[in-house]
């Protein structure tokens, strides 16, 4: 899987704009609604918020950031969609969605290069307001956080986010955000338990690429409740990137067509006839440490699970969900990522891999609306 | 097609950096950036001395010039390169003046601009004159941040316009390194990972 391309200029996947409206942009912006819904259920319940494995120091600032409307920048939705019926959301990336340059910036390079030199006809679209919406958003952003500048900082050796990052510091520039970047493994604290970066400058208002459930749990930990930073994207977004959403939609909205049955580890009996179940970390990334089980099976029956790929996680626990394949489109397996900018769907990118899960090797793809 | 599903316009040049990352996928669209690299945001700024300075060289008058004066000190202090100590700040900004536990150089003068926003606000950050001369930014005029001016002494300057917005507050920094260790307990997991965090 490593090693092959990322990247596919040979092929490229056409929608009409029916598809595209009915089936990806509208579920988009009403799954984002009911996934609000779910944050002010959480915040508002100490079970759930341990059922979300919020660590219970750092609860106030979860429900403070909620409480007090702390903006958002971004989010990506995962559908599994076959080109008809509804899209299934497979997960939702709320806190650290990448591959935002390829759809926003190259994805829509691509378009116009190929209508420019003939290969595609004029009016030929694409779902990708991308760029357009971040450049708007940051704008807003500033106006919502005054006489603050705004830090990027991600991961070393990490040449895919701090592309990412790069990208995103382009946008807020371009929106006359006054913007620096840190490496998350470079930022300090002062006397007072201010963030600080490299140059010693207090960091005030921070983008990172960086999960909150490992914030939570790492040294600095202890400084995020009294930092008085602003967060992008804010703390209440750990609600939203955590796998017990799925089980939590499904509670909400059982039957939902774009929500696949889902369920916690101990309500595993109310999952009756689903069928097969994929068994998903609470928190993990890039489809890391999924395995498939039948209903029916008591957790900790590993010998009848199917283990589909290995990887870090799975401490916190699992949820399960119904099982439901990507459509295959030729060799490959399809996965649609579906943006958000705030509350707004933005536009969609295509992620194929000749496996079942798509992983961080897949290959990303074009799209056209014709 | 009445309804357009995509971005309009990109600002190519502005998205330069990103594009010019190494990214692991080669499109064919990338010929286009290098053609269309236009010119980015840019403002002329005066740097004056002294608020007589000021009142000769702007058209600000007496007390706005003193009040953009006293806006700057308060900036130099808050946003200011800070050392332990005394020989560290004079070796690079020669003349130092001490503040709590740490030494601050002394402000050359000030920037004045205006915003180009509807209600044409001034700005006045405070600038320092380089003087290290075993490097290559001796005699430069720099923000507090480091970003460069220009070299001293000319009567106005062009800044890219992030050299006009109010710089992050300074501190001394006690320690570091207090976030990343899950991700790097992780990443040593099986082959170790090519992408990263993100998801």
């Amino acid at each position: 899987m490593y090693g092959e391309p990322y990247w596919d200029e040979s092929a490229y996947y056409q929608f009409s704009l029916k598809q595209i409206e009915q089936d990806l942009e509208a579920p988009t912006e009403e799954i984002h609604q009911m996934c609000l819904d779910v944050v002010n259920r959480v915040v508002a319940d100490d079970e759930l918020m341990r059922r979300f494995r919020i660590p219970e120091c750092h609860w106030n600032l979860v429900r403070d950031s909620w409480q007090n409307g702390d903006p958002s920048l971004y989010s990506r939705f995962d559908f599994a969609y076959a080109g008809q019926g509804p899209a299934k959301l497979y997960e939702n990336n709320a806190d650290t969605p990448t591959s935002l340059f390829e759809t926003g910036f190259w994805q829509w390079l691509w378009l116009e290069d190929n209508v420019d030199r003939g290969a595609l006809p004029r009016q030929a679209d694409q779902f990708n307001s991308l760029q357009e919406k971040l450049v708007n958003r940051f704008r807003d952003l500033q106006f919502l956080t005054p006489d603050r500048a705004l830090h990027f900082a991600c991961c070393k050796d990490t040449e895919e986010d701090r592309g990412t990052v790069q990208y995103l510091q382009d946008c807020a520039r371009e929106a006359g955000i006054s913007e620096h970047f840190v490496f998350m493994e470079d930022i300090g604290v002062d006397a007072e338990g201010r963030f600080a970066d490299l140059k010693d400058q207090v960091i005030t208002w921070m983008f990172k690429l960086y999960p909150w459930e490992f914030m939570f749990r790492e040294a600095y930990g202890e400084y995020l409740e009294d930092s008085n930073v602003r967060w992008l994207e804010p703390p209440w977004k750990s609600i939203l990137s955590n796998k017990a959403l799925l089980p939590t939609l499904w509670k909400l909205h059982p039957g939902h067509p774009n929500l696949l049955p889902a369920f916690f580890e101990d309500e595993l009996s109310k999952a009756g006839d689903v069928g097969a179940l994929v068994k998903k970390p609470i928190f993990s990334r890039e489809g890391a440490n999924i395995s498939i089980v039948q209903s029916g099976v008591q957790s900790g029956n590993e010998q009848q699970s199917e283990l589909l790929s290995d990887g870090p996680y799975g401490e916190e626990g699992f949820v399960y969900q119904a099982l439901h394949p990507l459509p295959k489109f030729g060799a490959n397996y399809t996965l649609v990522g579906s943006w958000l900018i705030d509350d707004e769907a933005a536009g969609i990118s295509i992620r194929e891999d000749s496996g079942l899960i798509t992983q961080d090797s897949s290959r990303y793809l074009p799209h056209i609306i014709l | 097609m009445t309804r357009i599903k995509r971005t309009r316009a990109i600002n190519l040049e502005s998205m330069r950096k990103a594009a010019g990352r190494n990214f692991v996928m080669r499109p064919v669209a990338l010929g286009i950036v290098a053609a269309l690299m236009g010119c980015s945001s840019k403002e002329e700024v005066k740097v004056v001395a002294s608020v007589d300075d000021c009142v000769d060289s702007t058209e600000l008058n007496r007390e706005q010039c003193e009040a953009a004066y006293q806006q700057a000190l308060r900036e130099a202090e808050r946003t200011g390169p800070k050392y332990d100590a005394r020989h560290q700040c004079e070796v690079e900004f020669g003349s130092c003046r001490q503040s709590g536990s740490f030494w601050l150089p002394l402000m050359t003068g000030f920037m004045v601009g205006q915003m180009l926003d509807r209600d044409r606000h001034y700005y006045y950050n405070p600038v320092y004159r380089y003087s290290n001369p075993y490097s290559s930014h001796y005699d430069r005029l720099m923000t507090a941040d480091g970003s460069v001016v220009g070299r001293s002494g000319k009567a106005s300057y062009t800044v890219p316009s992030s050299a006009t917005k109010p710089k992050p507050t300074v501190t001394k920094t006690v320690s570091r390194g207090g976030f990343g260790s899950v991700a790097s307990a992780k990443s040593s997991w099986g082959g170790g990972r090519s992408g990263g965090w993100g998801g």
